[in-house]
């Protein structure tokens, strides 16, 4: 009774996507989840009259009804897409300088050139050129991840040598800027614009990670997503999707088991055969697909004779990443009576993003770059009407919090707290006085909802070593594979399509 | 053994040798990740473990209707809380397990023990056995403290007007010990309504603590009428509020009492013209008799019995006027609980077919709604239902 096609271990983003599409080519399949609710990431939670999202700012992947990106399409075959009130975001985002200017990022490749070089008149040619080049190391990187995906195995020593002397010929942006940071592409194009590259450089500061170590790859591809696919929201939170996926992995077939935790894989002859849950029930299934981290998954779930030791070296190179410290504000009026008017804001206080990085292992918020977003500005029914819900915070490790005293926690969240309303008074006069519920999460609160070491909140870190061509997936034993940001490009969209693919993999070979 | 295509590719990458071999050194020169150590259980032990293993070491009477429990750790270590928050415990009781939860009235400056007070009520399950069978020396589990009704510095006045009603004092006795033991700056004005002196908790001890620190006021409010007492009287209205709280506009206000009481402090602040976002409500349990909520379907008395399928397996019984959470727990479910409130979501289940009747105050999200979760702690079978935990 306990045999399964395949064993899902996690109904995070990755594991519910997993789970569906396994279902939904009609294979047997168990989901597991230690939470009540499922979404990992994904989820919301209720305070007073509102209903906070945790993490979602801005869906990528969809694209329109019309010309549907991936995501929408994986939705469809899903049956949710109609199930679910998808709202097109039509700005990128606004970056708020330090000395109280600001741009406001149209979601258009031609809109938004235009309006940059406006901005930027001596800039104009650059802007060009910067765009041009973005759209064609997308266009490459995407030609050739198709052709690889035609291959198969490893070629001959000849034919190897033949494609590395016409790799560079065939791919010449790709391979120019595949492995440069953020900060080097920048500064090629916009030598001397500090406030320009701070205003096309705004996912290191969602990613956080120092420009200078931040693939522009993640950067270009983010662009350009956003750009063709265009950034959705949805009503009634990331919580409403993820319940949708649950709700349709089950229609299809799939048993889902929350409040029960995996405690140990069921390991034999050095294959992934079962698991055990925490009240000691065995399952058994031909695949397990961890939607885990490695670390939790080799480290923790595996008797330590177990875990192969090609998993030890292939993880060594790999470091745990940056977690958050947000508040969730419920403010008593419409976010038009403060002055905030755009959804999605970068706030700096200097112009030296670089140097404001190295805050981020502080404990307290200093200069680091302030996320705010206002759920209101793009859904009106996201809260009681004359009100508003805006989540601000910034990125930190989680190192710092795990050293502080218990004793000092509480005093130091409110800190922590203080400051950022700080911030956004400083913004928005009058905002203090309008709030009616708030709540700060900090490093150590999202280290107990995801149980994901120092509160890592995207995994490994997204530097150049350890992302893009480097990301931690493949599994080292037979019967187990991993969907998860830990092992891909990390956020809702990219999480989805991926877990998707590895199921439909999975699918094939159970 | 040469270089996989991959690395060869990635070698004519502008820096491509670079970082291919900096990941060959590090992976022969970085510690192992895979210790088996779960990093974040042994960070969270001491500021969130996921249970608590208590061990009930006094016992003392408090007021003519309530006992105090102190409880210490087994493990000798109990986590920082916030005065106001609620501790879950967990007891067997003739080989039901179930759960309440209690406010911390100990002070969190001190954390050798928490004490809750257990008030005697109408057909108390578990406060007849806490109050007639628990002993020292019983081991208990509890959940980690958890709870939003507490001061929260950034955007709650440093000025405080507590309204409490019967047991509904303990969490501002945690408060009020903690303000004046720490010698925190807040002012704080407590208003205490109960049926007679006799009735109040921790009378001489707020007393006390009102005569020693100038930043507490206390006023027993008594309602009984032929009661003996020459303070306040009658019930925590907007009269008497302004008239011993004067500066209530300046004030964030807390109201923690019995259901009907904290209703009606509400009106009373809204009459005062207090803004919603200066009212903080602690949660309140399962009504006494929810027969009498509005809404409550005319045609059944509360004493039918329904059956409630669980998982499409098994089928237990249910009376209409007992919480779905209790007929599981009853039946020897275990459930996952934490507030027993409405608020914290953990007693989740989804209704698959069949009617409930939902308890004022609970909080559902969205999706809950849309797919057609309830929690089960505040939900009533009205018919046969179905439900998946």
């Amino acid at each position: 009774m306990n045999h399964y096609d395949v064993i899902v271990i996690g109904a995070g983003n990755g594991g519910l996507a997993a789970a569906a599409t396994l279902a939904e080519k009609g294979k047997k399949t168990i989901l597991f989840e230690k939470h009540n609710i499922p979404g990992g990431c994904g989820t919301s939670f209720r305070r007073g009259r509102f209903e906070f999202e945790v993490a979602l700012h801005q869906l990528s992947h969809m694209g329109t009804p019309e010309k549907p990106g991936p995501l929408r399409e994986q939705f469809r075959r899903y049956g949710i897409e109609k199930e679910i009130e998808w709202i097109q975001i039509e700005e990128l985002y606004r970056v708020n300088f330090p000395d109280g200017t600001g741009i406001s990022i149209p979601v258009d490749r031609a809109k938004c050139i235009a309006f940059l070089q406006k901005e930027f008149p001596a800039e104009k040619e650059s802007i060009q050129r910067y765009f041009d080049t973005l759209y064609r190391f997308v266009e490459e990187a995407a030609a050739f991840s198709a052709k690889s995906a035609q291959s198969t195995g490893e070629p001959g020593d000849v034919k190897k040598f033949f494609m590395k002397k016409g790799f560079p010929k065939m791919y010449p942006t790709l391979a120019n800027y595949g492995l440069k940071s953020s900060h080097e592409v920048l500064e090629e194009f916009f030598p001397n614009n500090k406030k320009l590259q701070l205003a096309l450089n705004v996912y290191w500061c969602f990613m956080g990670m120092t420009p200078e170590r931040f693939p522009w790859s993640i950067l270009a591809k983010c662009t350009y997503i956003y750009m063709e696919d265009k950034p959705y929201y949805l009503r009634g939170t990331s919580m409403m999707m993820n319940q949708a996926i649950l709700e349709a992995a089950k229609r299809m077939g799939c048993v889902a088991q929350m409040n029960c935790g995996i405690d140990k894989i069921l390991v034999e002859n050095g294959k992934a055969v079962g698991v055990r849950d925490e009240f000691g029930n065995e399952y058994r299934a031909k695949k397990i697909i961890s939607n885990i981290s490695p670390i939790a998954t080799y480290g923790a779930l595996m008797d330590p004779k177990d875990v192969p030791e090609a998993a030890r070296a292939y993880l060594k190179p790999y470091t745990v990443g940056i977690s958050a410290l947000t508040c969730f504000i419920g403010l008593d009026c419409p976010p038009e009576e403060i002055g905030f008017n755009t959804s999605f804001t970068l706030n700096y206080e200097s112009l030296d993003a670089i140097a404001d990085c190295k805050d981020a292992y502080k404990l307290l918020p200093e200069n680091d770059p302030l996320i705010a977003t206002c759920y209101t500005v793009d859904d009106r029914q996201v809260s009681p009407e004359g009100t508003s819900i805006i989540t601000a915070g910034t990125l930190k490790y989680g190192e710092a919090w795990e050293k502080l005293p218990p004793e000092q926690y509480y005093e130091m969240k409110y800190e922590a707290g203080r400051r950022i309303v700080a911030r956004l008074e400083k913004m928005y006069p009058g905002f203090t006085s309008h709030i009616e519920e708030m709540e700060v999460a900090t490093p150590l609160t999202h280290m107990r909802y995801l149980n994901h070491p120092h509160g890592a909140i995207y995994g490994y870190e997204q530097d150049l070593r350890q992302s893009v061509f480097f990301f931690p997936s493949e599994s080292k034993m037979e019967g187990l594979e991993f969907a998860s940001g830990w092992v891909n490009a990390c956020g809702f969209g990219p999480n989805y399509t991926y877990a998707d693919t590895v199921a439909t993999r999975v699918a094939e070979e159970v | 053994m040469g270089k996989s295509i991959k690395e060869t590719l990635l070698g004519t990458l502008v820096h491509g040798e670079e970082i291919l071999n900096e990941i060959k050194v590090l992976r022969e020169t970085s510690p192992d990740q895979l210790t088996g150590e779960d990093q974040a259980a042994a960070v969270l032990k001491y500021h969130h473990p996921k249970i608590l293993h208590l061990v009930l070491t006094d016992i003392y009477e408090e007021g003519t209707n309530g006992k105090v429990f102190r409880f210490s750790s087994k493990t000798g270590y109990l986590p920082p809380f916030e005065a106001g928050q609620y501790l879950n415990i967990f007891t067997e009781i003739d080989g039901v397990r179930t759960s309440r939860p209690y406010s911390i009235c100990s002070s969190p400056r001190q954390r050798a023990y928490y004490e809750i007070t257990v008030a005697r009520a109408v057909q108390g399950f578990v406060s007849d056995y806490m109050l007639d069978r628990a002993k020292v020396g019983d081991e208990f589990e509890a959940s980690c403290p958890a709870g939003v009704f507490h001061y929260q510095p950034v955007f709650h006045s440093p000025k405080m007007l507590m309204l409490a009603g019967g047991s509904g004092i303990t969490p501002f006795l945690s408060m009020v010990r903690e303000v004046t033991q720490a010698g925190l700056e807040r002012d704080m004005v407590l208003l205490y309504g109960c049926r007679n002196k006799d009735a109040a908790f921790f009378h001489e001890e707020l007393t006390r603590m009102s005569e020693n620190f100038e930043n507490f006021r206390y006023y027993l409010v008594v309602s009984d009428e032929d009661a003996v007492w020459d303070g306040a009287r009658g019930f925590i209205t907007a009269e008497l509020i302004r008239e011993l709280a004067p500066d209530y506009a300046e004030r964030t206000a807390y109201i923690c009492g019995p259901e009907i009481m904290n209703a009606f402090c509400v009106t009373q602040l809204e009459e005062l013209g207090v803004p919603h976002k200066n009212i903080r409500r602690e949660m309140f349990g399962a009504a006494k008799d929810i027969t009498k909520e509005a809404g409550w379907p005319e045609q059944l008395t509360g004493n039918e019995v329904f059956k409630v399928t669980v998982n499409g397996e098994r089928v237990i019984e249910a009376r209409a006027n007992e919480t779905l959470l209790c007929a599981l727990e009853r039946s020897g479910v275990r459930m996952n609980v934490c507030c027993r409130c409405g608020e914290c979501s953990l007693c989740r289940v989804q209704l698959v077919s069949g009617k409930v009747f939902l308890s004022k105050g609970m909080m559902l999200r969205k999706a809950d709604e849309k797919y057609g979760y309830i929690h089960s702690c505040k939900s009533y079978p009205i018919s046969d239902i179905s439900i998946q935990l």
